[in-house]
C-alpha cells in the first residue's frame, strides 16, 4: 500500500517535471541550446496566472477562474520566452558553446531577481521577497480523493490530467500539422531545412514558445499543489526537469514525458531507501546522482537521443 | 557613441577644427579654474567643495582633466607638427577621452551634490563654470580629427625610466585603491571611479597604455614584484581600521577562487558551475579540525597538515565531479557540475546526526573556529609595524596574499607549459588533440583536481576568517558570481580575473544602494558581456580569438603582434 | 639530413612489416563500410590507398588509427596489438593528418607542431609550476625541435603566425609538421594535396619524398591518381569496403577491374579516370 502511495506521488510529481522538461527537450532538439532560464520560464508561468487572477477583482476561487488564470500564466511565460530568445541567444547563434550557455545563466538569474523586486511593486500585489499564497481554486483542490487507502490530492490528479492532455496536444501537433513537421525536420538538419524554405528563425521562436506554454501549465499545477509559489521555485524544477529530459534522452518529445514521470516515481521511491540516506531530505541528492549515473553510463537516455554530444 | 559619430562627420571636421581646437582649450582651462571656485553650499555633499580657493581632492580630480586636456591640444600643436617621428602619441584621442571622461565626472558630481543636499539649487557658480568647461572641451575635442592611430607601444626608452613608470603606475593603483575604499558615501566612490575610468581611457586612448603593457612585456619580474609589494602594502594605508580589511580579505578570497575557477573555464575550456563547493569543502574540513568546541571529530592537527587535507578532500572531490569528462562534454559537463553542486549543498545541511551522519551540524554549521596560530604568530591580536597598527583582518589579509599569489603562480606556470598548451589543442579541437596524442581525459581531469585544491586551500583559510562555516556559503549563486567574475574581467587572464573579482565584490560593499540589485545586474552583466564583449574586460588574446572566429581583421592584428612580441599574450 | 633523427634507425631496425591490418571489418548497423580487408606496410616504404567515393578509405584509416575499433579484426604495428585509443597509436609510432585540416587554428604555426611534441615530453604540473632545470630543457628541446620539423616542410618563415591565417596549402603542410612531431614510424596522410593546384601537388610530393628518405613509411589516400601512381612503391585499391587489388602502380592501372569500379560510379568519373590512367603511366 505505501509502495501505491509512493507509485502515485511519484507520478504526479512526475508529470510537473515532464510538463517543464518537453521545454528543455524541444530547444535543445532544435538549436542544441540547455536552456538553463527555462526552470525560471515555469516560474512566471506560476507568477502569470496568480497576477492574473490578482487583477480579476472578487478573489474568486470558482472553476472559471482556471482557464483565465492558465492563459495568464501562458501569455507571460511565452512573452519572456520568446523575448529572452531574441534579445539573449538569437545574437549568439554561431558563437562558441560556452557564451549561450553563460548567457542562460544570466538570464536565469536576471529573470528571479526581476520577479522578486518588481512583483511585489504593482499596486496590490503580494510581497513577491517571500512565498505567496497560491489561490485554491474550487475541485481542482481541496479534500483529497481516497481510493482504496491510496490517497490522492485534486491537484495532483489536475496535473496528470493536464500532462495527458498536453501530451494528447503534443503528438498530435508535432505529427500531425505542418509546423509541427517542419519543426521536426529543422531538429533532424536546420541547413536543409532552410533551403526547403522553412523558416527556421520562426520554427525555433515556435520552440521556445512551445516550451513555455507547458511550462505555464506545470507553474499553474505547481501553486495548486504546493498552495504557494515564491520565484526561487524554477531552480531546482528546472534543474529536476532537465534531468527529467536526459533521462529520457534529450532532444525526444516522448522521452521528456517518460523521464518525467520515471524520475518522479524514483525521488518517491528514495523513502524506501533503508538507513539514514532514505527519506525526503535526500531525495535530491539521489535524483542528482540518477543524473550523473545516465550522463556517464547511458548518455543517450532512455529512449534514445537525436544527437547526444555535438560539442 | 555611435550617434556622435555619425554627428561629427570627417568633414565638419576638417572645416572646424580651428575653432574646435579653441572650444577645447577654452574648456579646459575653465576646468582648471572652476576647481578654485565653490561648488556647493554644503560640505555635506561630497567631500568639502564649499571652500574659494582650496580644491576638495574631488575637485582637485577635475582640475587634473583639465590639465590633460589643456596640454594634450597644446602639445599636439607644438610637437606634431615640427618633426615626423616614428612614434606618435595619441594626443587628439586622448584630449577626446579625457573631455568625454570630464563631462561625466562633473556631470555626477553635479548630480550627488544635488541628490544629497536635495535639488540643483545647493550647486554654487563653480560647479556651473566646471559643467560648462567640460561641455565645451568635450564639444571642441569632437570636432578635431582623430589623426592616424598612436604607435606609442613601439617607443622605449632607458630602462632605469622604464622601471620608474611601472612603479609610479603601482603607486597611483595602491593610491587608487586606498582612497576608493576610504570614501564611504556612495557619491564620492562612484565619481571617483568615474574619474579612474576617464584617466584609464585617456592612457588608452593616447596609446601610452600600449607602451606601458609592451613596458611590462619587457619587464614582467619587476611588475610582479611590485604589484606584490604594493599589494603587500595596503593594509598599511589603512591606518589600523578593521573596516575596509574586512572587506579587502573578502575580496582576496573571491580573487583567490575565482583564479582556481580561472585555471578550469579560462584554460582548460570546462564550464564548471559547482565550483564553490570544492572551497566549501575546503571549509567545512578546516571547520571540522579546528579546535571549535563544535567540531565533529576528534583530530585535530595543526594548520598546516589542515591546508593539505582540506586541499586534498576538495581534489578527490575534483577527481569524483571530473571523472564524468571520459565521456560527457561540453553542456552536459555543466550541467553534472550544477548537479554536483546542489548534491553538496544538500549533503552538508543533511549531515546533522537527524537525517545523516553528525559531521556539519546541518544548516546551523560549525560556529567558533579560533583563529590561527601559525609559527607563534596570533592571528586574533592586534601588531604593529614600523609604528602602524595591523588589526586582526589585515593579518588574514596578509595570509590570503600568500594564498592568491600561490594561485596566481601555478596559473601562469600552467598556461605557459606542456600542459597549457595542452588544454589550448583541447579548448581548440578535442578529437584532433587527441589524434596528436595528446591526454585529453587526464589534462581534464588535472584541471578539476587541480582547481578544486587550489579552492579547497583557500577555503580552509575563509573557516578560520569567518569564524563560522555555514552550507548557505556555498550555494548555486556563489558559482555563477565567481563564473561572472571570469567573464567580465576576462577569461584566461589573471589581471582580468582580478579586476573583475575586485570590481564584483567591492561595487555591493560600497554602494549600499546597489546591494538590493547586486544579483540582478550581474544577471544582466552576463547576458550583455556575452553579447557585447565575451572576451572581458581585459581579454586574452587567444580567448578573443575564440570569441571572433570570423573577425579576420582581428586575426591578422594579433598575428603581427605575436610576430612583435614572440607570445601569445593575455596570461599576464 | 638529420632533421627528422632517430626515428630512421629506429624504422629500418625492423625486418618485418611495420604494420598489419588482418581482416579488419568495420560494420555500422547494417551498413558495412570496410569488409575484411588486410593490408601490410614495410618500413621505408610509401603506399598508395585509392578508391572511388564512400569506398571506405577514410574508415579504415579510422580503424588503424584507434578513432574506431573495428567490428572484426586486428592491427599490429610494430609487432604490437594497437589499443583502439588514438592517444596509444600516436605514442606507438603511428600519426596521422586529417581529409578536412583539423588544425588548431587560434595557436601559431609552431605552437601546432610543439603540441605534437606532447607525447614525447613529459613535464608534468610539478616540474611545470617550479620550473627546474629538466623543464627548461625539454621546453627549449621542444621549441627548436618544432622550428626544425617547420624548416623541414617548408614553412620555416611562419613560426608565429596563426594557423587559421595560412594559406590553404601551407595548412596541409602544418598538419603534416605537427604529426611529424610526434616522432612517428609510420604517416597516414589523408588526402594530403586536396585542393591544391599542380605546383603544390609537386611540392607535397616532394615533401613526401623527403619523409620517406628519413626511413618513415608512409600511407597516402589520394584521389589525384597520377599522384599516386608517381608517389606510391604499391598501391591498395578498396572498392566498397573490400580490397579489390593489391600491386604496384603499374599492375593496379592496368587491371580492368579498376577501371570498372570506377565506371560503377558513373560514367563522368569512368571516362576522367581513363584519362588520368592514361595520362599517369610512368615515364610517359
Amino acid at each position: 500500500m505505501e509502495f501505491l502511495q509512493q507509485l502515485v506521488n511519484g507520478l504526479s510529481l512526475g508529470a510537473l517535471y515532464a510538463l517543464i522538461a518537453v521545454g528543455y527537450t524541444v530547444v535543445y532538439g532544435i538549436v542544441q541550446l540547455i536552456n538553463f532560464a527555462h526552470g525560471e520560464i515555469f516560474m512566471i508561468g506560476g507568477f502569470g496566472a496568480l497576477a492574473v487572477w490578482l487583477l480579476v477583482p472578487g478573489e474568486s476561487l470558482s472553476i472559471w477562474m482556471l482557464p483565465i488564470m492558465l492563459i495568464g500564466g501562458m501569455l507571460a511565460a511565452v512573452g519572456v520566452a520568446l523575448l529572452t530568445e531574441r534579445v539573449a541567444y538569437r545574437p549568439l547563434r554561431n558563437a562558441p558553446r560556452l557564451a549561450p550557455l553563460i548567457t542562460a545563466i544570466g538570464v536565469s538569474i536576471f529573470l528571479q531577481e526581476f520577479v522578486r523586486l518588481f512583483f511585489g511593486r504593482i499596486p496590490g500585489f503580494p510581497d513577491s521577497k517571500r512565498a505567496i499564497p497560491f489561490p485554491q481554486i474550487e475541485y481542482v483542490t481541496g479534500e483529497a480523493f481516497n481510493i482504496g487507502g491510496v490517497t490522492i490530492q485534486r491537484a495532483a490528479l489536475f496535473t496528470l490530467v493536464a500532462l495527458a492532455i498536453c501530451a494528447g496536444f503534443l503528438y498530435v501537433f508535432v505529427n500531425k500539422t505542418r509546423l509541427g513537421r517542419a519543426m521536426q525536420a529543422t531538429s533532424q538538419d536546420p541547413d536543409t531545412a532552410r533551403l526547403m524554405g522553412i523558416n527556421v528563425d520562426k520554427i525555433i521562436m515556435v520552440a521556445f514558445a512551445l516550451g513555455a506554454a507547458l511550462a505555464a501549465v506545470a507553474g499553474l499545477a505547481h501553486g495548486l499543489r504546493y498552495t504557494n509559489i515564491d520565484f526561487k521555485m524554477g531552480f531546482l524544477a528546472g534543474l529536476k526537469a532537465f534531468t527529467a529530459a536526459v533521462l529520457g534522452g534529450i532532444g525526444n518529445i516522448n522521452g521528456a514525458v517518460v523521464g518525467g514521470l520515471v524520475l518522479g516515481v524514483v525521488e518517491s521511491m528514495a523513502t524506501f531507501i533503508p538507513g539514514q540516506f532514505g527519506g525526503s531530505a535526500w531525495k535530491d541528492v539521489w535524483a542528482f546522482v540518477l543524473l550523473i549515473l545516465v550522463l556517464v553510463f547511458r548518455p543517450q537516455g532512455l529512449l534514445g537521443a537525436r544527437v547526444v554530444d555535438r560539442a | 557613441m555611435i550617434n556622435i559619430r555619425r554627428l561629427v562627420t570627417p568633414e565638419l571636421q576638417q572645416r572646424y577644427n580651428r575653432q574646435g581646437r579653441i572650444l577645447g582649450l577654452v574648456g579646459g582651462v575653465l576646468l582648471i579654474i572652476a576647481p578654485f571656485l565653490p561648488w556647493a553650499y554644503s560640505s555635506d555633499a561630497l567631500d568639502n567643495m564649499t571652500v574659494l580657493g582650496y580644491p576638495s581632492p574631488l575637485q582637485f580630480f577635475g582640475l587634473a582633466l583639465g590639465v590633460i586636456i589643456s596640454a594634450f591640444l597644446v602639445l599636439q600643436q607644438a610637437l606634431t607638427q615640427r618633426q615626423k617621428k616614428r612614434v606618435r602619441v595619441g594626443w587628439v584621442p586622448g584630449a577626446k577621452a579625457a573631455a568625454t571622461g570630464a563631462l561625466i565626472y562633473i556631470a555626477l558630481i553635479l548630480l550627488s551634490i544635488a541628490a544629497e543636499l536635495g535639488g540643483l539649487v545647493n550647486i554654487v557658480y563653480g560647479g556651473w563654470i566646471a559643467l560648462v568647461g567640460a561641455l565645451l572641451a568635450f564639444i571642441g575635442t569632437r570636432l578635431i580629427p582623430a589623426g592616424r592611430t598612436p604607435t606609442l607601444a613601439a617607443a622605449t626608452a632607458p630602462a632605469p625610466l622604464e622601471i620608474l613608470a611601472i612603479a609610479v603606475m603601482m603607486a597611483a593603483a595602491l593610491f587608487a585603491a586606498a582612497f576608493a575604499l576610504n570614501h564611504d558615501d556612495a557619491g564620492s566612490f562612484v565619481t571617483f571611479i568615474a574619474f579612474v575610468g576617464a584617466v584609464v581611457a585617456v592612457m588608452i586612448r593616447s596609446g601610452v597604455m600600449g607602451w606601458l603593457s609592451a613596458v611590462s612585456q619587457r619587464y614582467r619580474k619587476v611588475l610582479i614584484f611590485s604589484a606584490f609589494v604594493v599589494a603587500f602594502m595596503f593594509p598599511f594605508t589603512q591606518g589600523g581600521s578593521d573596516a575596509n580589511m574586512s572587506i579587502a580579505t573578502q575580496v582576496m578570497i573571491f580573487a583567490a577562487t575565482a583564479m582556481g575557477l580561472n585555471i578550469v573555464v579560462g584554460l582548460a575550456g570546462l564550464l564548471d558551475l559547482g565550483y564553490i563547493a570544492f572551497l566549501g569543502a575546503g571549509a567545512f574540513v578546516a571547520a571540522i579540525l579546528s579546535r571549535s568546541a563544535f567540531s565533529t571529530v576528534g583530530f585535530h592537527p595543526p594548520f598546516i597538515v589542515v591546508v593539505l587535507i582540506s586541499g586534498t578532500v576538495a581534489a578527490t572531490l575534483g577527481l569524483i565531479i571530473g571523472s564524468p569528462t571520459l565521456r560527457v562534454s561540453g553542456d552536459y559537463l555543466a550541467i553534472v557540475t550544477l548537479a554536483f553542486g546542489e548534491i553538496f549543498r544538500i549533503s552538508m545541511n543533511n549531515l546533522d546526526g537527524t537525517d545523516g551522519p553528525l559531521l556539519t551540524r546541518g544548516s546551523n554549521g560549525i560556529p567558533a573556529i579560533p583563529d590561527l596560530v601559525l609559527f607563534g604568530f596570533n592571528f586574533a591580536q592586534r601588531h604593529e609595524l614600523l609604528g602602524i597598527p595591523l588589526g586582526r583582518f589585515s593579518n588574514y589579509y596578509f595570509l590570503l596574499l600568500l594564498v592568491l599569489g600561490l594561485i596566481i603562480l601555478v596559473f601562469t606556470r600552467l598556461n605557459n607549459s606542456r600542459i597549457g598548451r595542452g588544454w589550448v589543442a583541447i579548448r581548440e579541437d578535442e578529437k584532433a588533440a587527441e589524434a596528436m596524442g595528446v591526454n585529453v581525459f587526464g589534462l581534464k581531469l588535472f584541471a578539476f583536481a587541480g582547481g578544486a585544491f587550489l579552492a579547497g586551500v583557500a577555503g580552509s583559510v575563509k573557516a578560520h576568517q569567518d569564524i563560522s562555516v555555514t552550507p548557505d556559503q556555498y550555494v548555486f549563486l556563489e558559482s555563477a558570481f565567481l563564473l561572472a567574475a571570469i567573464v567580465l574581467g576576462g577569461m584566461g587572464t589573471v589581471l582580468g580575473v582580478l579586476v573583475g573579482a575586485t570590481l564584483l565584490k567591492l561595487m555591493p560593499e560600497k554602494l549600499r544602494f546597489v546591494n538590493e540589485y547586486r544579483l540582478l545586474i550581474f544577471g544582466l552583466l552576463l547576458v550583455l558581456m556575452m553579447r557585447f564583449r565575451p572576451e572581458g574586460l581585459i581579454p586574452n588574446q587567444r580567448r578573443q580569438l575564440e570569441f571572433h572566429e570570423e573577425d579576420e581583421e582581428l586575426a591578422e592584428r594579433i598575428s603581427e603582434e605575436i610576430a612583435e612580441t614572440g607570445t601569445v599574450k593575455g596570461a599576464t | 639530413m638529420t632533421t627528422v633523427q632517430g626515428t630512421g634507425t629506429a624504422a629500418l631496425s625492423v625486418d618485418g612489416p611495420i604494420l598489419v591490418a588482418e581482416h579488419v571489418t568495420m560494420r555500422f548497423g547494417g551498413l558495412t563500410a570496410v569488409d575484411s580487408v588486410s593490408f601490410r606496410v614495410m618500413p621505408g616504404e610509401i603506399v598508395g590507398l585509392i578508391g572511388p567515393n564512400g569506398a571506405g578509405k577514410t574508415t579504415f584509416f579510422n580503424c588503424l588509427t584507434g578513432l574506431y575499433l573495428p567490428t572484426s579484426g586486428r592491427v599490429v604495428f610494430n609487432g604490437q596489438v594497437l589499443p583502439p585509443k588514438p592517444r596509444k597509436v600516436v605514442q606507438a609510432g603511428m600519426a596521422r593528418t586529417f581529409q578536412n585540416i583539423r588544425l588548431f587554428s587560434n595557436m601559431t604555426a609552431l605552437e601546432n607542431v610543439m603540441v605534437g611534441r606532447y607525447c614525447r615530453t613529459s613535464a608534468g604540473p610539478f616540474t611545470s609550476i617550479i620550473r627546474g632545470p629538466k623543464f627548461r630543457r625539454e621546453e627549449r628541446e621542444t621549441r627548436e625541435r618544432a622550428q626544425q620539423l617547420l624548416d623541414f616542410v617548408g614553412l620555416g618563415h611562419t613560426t608565429d603566425s596563426l594557423a587559421r591565417n595560412l594559406p590553404y596549402g601551407d595548412q596541409r603542410r602544418l598538419e603534416i609538421a605537427r604529426a611529424l612531431a610526434t616522432d612517428p614510424k609510420l604517416v597516414l596522410l589523408d588526402e594530403p594535396t586536396a585542393g591544391m593546384n599542380p605546383q603544390e601537388t609537386r611540392q607535397a610530393e616532394e615533401l613526401i619524398f623527403k619523409i620517406r628518405d628519413q626511413g618513415l613509411a608512409v600511407v597516402v589516400i589520394e584521389h589525384d591518381m597520377r599522384f599516386i601512381f608517381n608517389l606510391c612503391d604499391r598501391v591498395l585499391c578498396l572498392v566498397q569496403g573490400k580490397a579489390l587489388i593489391e600491386g604496384t602502380p603499374a599492375e593496379v592501372q592496368s587491371d580492368p577491374r579498376v577501371i570498372e569500379a570506377y565506371i560503377g560510379t558513373g560514367p563522368d568519373d569512368a571516362a576522367a579516370l581513363e584519362s588520368e590512367l592514361e595520362e599517369g603511366q610512368p615515364d610517359a
